[in-house]
């Protein structure tokens, strides 16, 4: 659950904001054009749909079962890169809003530790300006991992995938929704087609998606190490 | 190149196709074969002859689920054909005053089977529900598409892949729009070639076969297999081969139709996702929701009420609404060719036959002669007799269904009020084939024995929809509450209503889905 509201000094003048607290509790984020090599030496990368409009957004995913992030241990982000939208979740653009952005009071980044949102004059801490940066840079990198996607999904190359976990009891647990690009399908483009996909930067990024896939082990080494109920194998298959 | 001499070897080799008539037939067909063309068949040719003077029908605005298929066969996708077409879901029909006429008599005729029907026949658990509930309807207890159907919500969301949904479901469309967006994918994507023309003789070979079409402007058009879709003109089965017509107008009355195009009165206004058939005097009203106006229309026995009385109640069914519209009025001839196929010449569409549109049989006979012609092309003139032979059989017996299942929503009506519904129920207007099955459905549930078809076009769930909704008195066995049927029916039912739960809290309203979809687009998975 969400609960925006445009950030108001009045409101919000002693609220504290914790970007990596709110990271912590992140099972996913999407993730921008950019930043698609980074993440991939991290975490599986997955397309899944928008459910407003069921376009397809490019995701890090950080947990598997429970919805956490895994990547999160022993009081510190265990990774070599964290997608910067996970570090944002606490806000939004809002032209009408304090430094023109707004407030989700739900997120769990909100409250009395972290950065303070205003100074004791309630003017807006240097902090809200960078964050609105952040986002502004976030979105339109965001705008062009989604061209990114729409162009495969307009080339037929994304399929539904299915990721079966299985734990040492024989119980299944199966995470529905995710998409990842079709290995064969772009395995039998034609010359002209590649040519055209690299010289767009569009074919480089589809390797990596395809290849980072293989993080997922690391996500189950991860569930594992957590204590969580263990998961003895997985597989990732092309749904039919 | 050497495919080429290769099939131009093979004695009677089928290579052109000629269809003549651009209706929604017409193009269908052309669509079918050249999309079988495209995907690497005998290099087919595919021509599709259109008259530029005679105006196409327009009628089939409601669809089966089978266009799922047909449009993913000939590469059309959903999105493309929910834009260009302004066409809707549909998930069924609501019957309103077939029964008795009293004020609450309504029933659906769902798309979704009854739960379970793969696993078990729920007709006589029903009956024995009916002691707790009386006034339960068998599509509401047995399935949960009435209930998205009366939230009016849609059967899939945005993030359901082209074709696919959480409800089966069909289409409604605009007519029109749908035979431009098949000219232009045929001619433009699929090669079809478009000859506008008007047929003034067709030139017979020696065998029988037609060999050509001449045209007015003295182009002759030579063929190897030759589709009628003219329409009721029959240019080709009828004028040509003389094809007798089997009128079955001693069985279903309704001999003309005048339709309404109806704007909605606001933008938001709630589009209806099943067709509303409302029973009146002489006849029944169609109402069935486009993204943009309702399409309506009554359906009546030119016996039993006149034209201007008829449009006179169509529109008092409209309402006030009604005064500044339009209307068009249809000659319906009940019935269809006793032959299909014959020679080189196979009728598709209108041609074939017509029956009024009370299940929107007509589309549906369309993909489904071109299923058995597209799909089963014979690849020689002399593997085409035996084709033919298989054509006619088959088709003879589902229109033969057709007319059957039609009849039963009529033929057990309690209605007496008018001479219309008396005459319907009059024991010599039913197919005897009809009356013996309606014995044995007093003792026995319909059920795929009860046909000689394993893919009927109307299959036994389709009957229990209508038998039941019709309150048909039944007398089924009791099955004890610890038999295992009964076990397996109360799980069958318990998921059902766990999907139905879940369906009407996740599905979106029908015109937000239609209105996202137009804005965004389905995905392709």
């Amino acid at each position: 659950m969400t609960r925006l509201v445009a950030l108001d000094p009045a409101r919000h003048h002693a609220v504290h904001v914790d970007p990596v607290a709110g990271a912590a509790v992140r099972q996913f984020c999407q993730i921008g054009l950019s930043e698609i090599a980074l993440a991939a030496a991290d975490m599986p990368l997955f397309l899944v749909k928008d459910a407003q409009t069921g376009r397809f957004n490019l995701i890090a995913l950080f947990g598997l079962i429970e919805p956490r992030n895994l990547f999160w241990y022993n009081d510190a982000m265990q990774l070599t890169y964290l997608p910067r939208a996970a570090s944002l979740t606490a806000f939004r653009l809002d032209a009408g809003g304090a430094a023109g952005l707004a407030l989700d009071e739900a997120d769990a980044a909100v409250g009395t530790r972290g950065q303070a949102l205003f100074a004791a004059d309630r003017s807006p801490a240097p902090f809200l300006a960078t964050t609105r940066d952040a986002l502004n840079a976030v979105v339109a990198d965001v705008a062009a991992a989604q061209a990114l996607v729409d162009g495969y999904a307009q080339q037929r190359l994304i399929r539904p995938l299915s990721l079966v976990l299985r734990h040492a009891d024989g119980h299944e647990h199966a995470i529905g929704g995710l998409y990842g690009l079709d290995e064969d399908a772009l395995a039998s483009l034609d010359d002209a087609t590649v040519v055209a996909m690299h010289r767009a930067d569009r074919l480089a990024p589809a390797a990596v998606i395809a290849a980072s896939h293989a993080q997922v082990e690391r996500l189950r080494q991860l569930h594992n190490a957590a204590g969580l109920r263990a998961i003895e194998a997985f597989t990732l298959t092309l749904a039919e | 190149m050497q495919k080429q001499q290769q099939t131009d070897s093979i004695p009677g080799i089928i290579r052109t196709i000629v269809v003549v008539g651009g209706g929604s037939a017409g193009w269908i067909a052309a669509n079918r074969l050249a999309a079988k063309g495209a995907r690497g068949s005998d290099d087919i040719v595919v021509k599709l002859v259109e008259s530029a003077t005679v105006p196409t029908i327009g009628v089939g605005e409601g669809t089966w689920p089978t266009m799922r298929n047909t449009l993913a066969k000939i590469g059309i996708g959903e999105t493309e054909f929910l834009r260009s077409c302004d066409a809707a879901f549909k998930q069924g029909a609501r019957f309103v005053g077939w029964k008795d006429g009293s004020p609450r008599d309504a029933y659906y005729h769902p798309l979704n089977p009854p739960a379970g029907a793969a696993d078990l026949n729920l007709s006589p658990h029903w009956q024995q529900a009916l002691a707790d509930t009386p006034d339960r309807d068998f599509a509401d207890w047995a399935d949960f598409q009435q209930a998205l159907c009366d939230a009016g919500l849609a059967p899939k969301t945005i993030t359901a892949p082209e074709f696919g949904g959480v409800a089966n479901y069909a289409y409604h469309l605009d007519a029109g729009k749908f035979a431009t967006l098949l000219h232009d994918h045929a001619v433009d994507r699929l090669g079809v070639e478009h000859v506008v023309g008007d047929v003034t003789n067709v030139v017979m070979a020696d065998n029988g076969d037609i060999a050509s079409l001449e045209l007015a402007d003295g182009r002759s058009i030579a063929g190897d297999l030759f589709i009628d879709c003219t329409g009721f003109a029959a240019l080709l089965i009828g004028k040509v081969y003389g094809v007798p017509f089997r009128p079955c107008n001693d069985v279903l009355f309704a001999d003309r139709a005048i339709a309404m195009q109806v704007p909605y009165l606001t933008e938001d206004a709630p589009i209806t996702s099943h067709t509303v058939s409302t029973a009146s005097d002489a006849g029944w009203f169609w109402d069935i929701g486009l993204w943009a106006r309702r399409g309506t229309g009554y359906v009546y026995s030119s016996a039993h009420i006149d034209d201007d009385a008829a449009e006179a109640a169509l529109r008092a069914y409209v309402g006030p609404q009604a005064e500044q519209l339009s209307t068009r009025r249809i000659t319906i001839e009940a019935g269809h060719r006793e032959r299909f196929w014959e020679k080189n010449c196979v009728a598709v569409g209108l041609s074939a036959g017509f029956l009024e549109p009370l299940e929107a049989s007509a589309l549906m006979l369309v993909e489904a002669s071109m299923d058995a012609i597209a799909d089963r092309l014979p690849r020689t003139r002399s593997a085409m007799d035996v084709a033919a032979r298989q054509f006619n059989d088959s088709f003879r017996h589902h229109w033969d269904r057709i007319i059957e299942f039609l009849k039963l929503h009529y033929a057990i009506t309690k209605r007496t009020d008018t001479a219309f519904w008396r005459d319907n129920a009059a024991p010599e207007s039913i197919p005897d084939s009809l009356k013996e099955r309606l014995e044995l459905w007093r003792q026995h549930p319909p059920a795929p024995q009860d046909f000689a078809h394993a893919r009927e076009v109307f299959s036994w769930p389709s009957y229990q929809y209508v038998l039941h909704g019709m309150g048909f008195e039944t007398q089924y066995p009791v099955v004890p509450a610890t038999s295992p049927d009964a076990a397996l029916a109360r799980r069958w039912i318990g998921r059902m209503e766990r999907m139905r739960g879940d369906a009407v809290a996740q599905m979106p309203r029908h015109r937000t889905l239609l209105r996202a979809i137009r804005e965004h687009g389905l995905q392709a998975v």
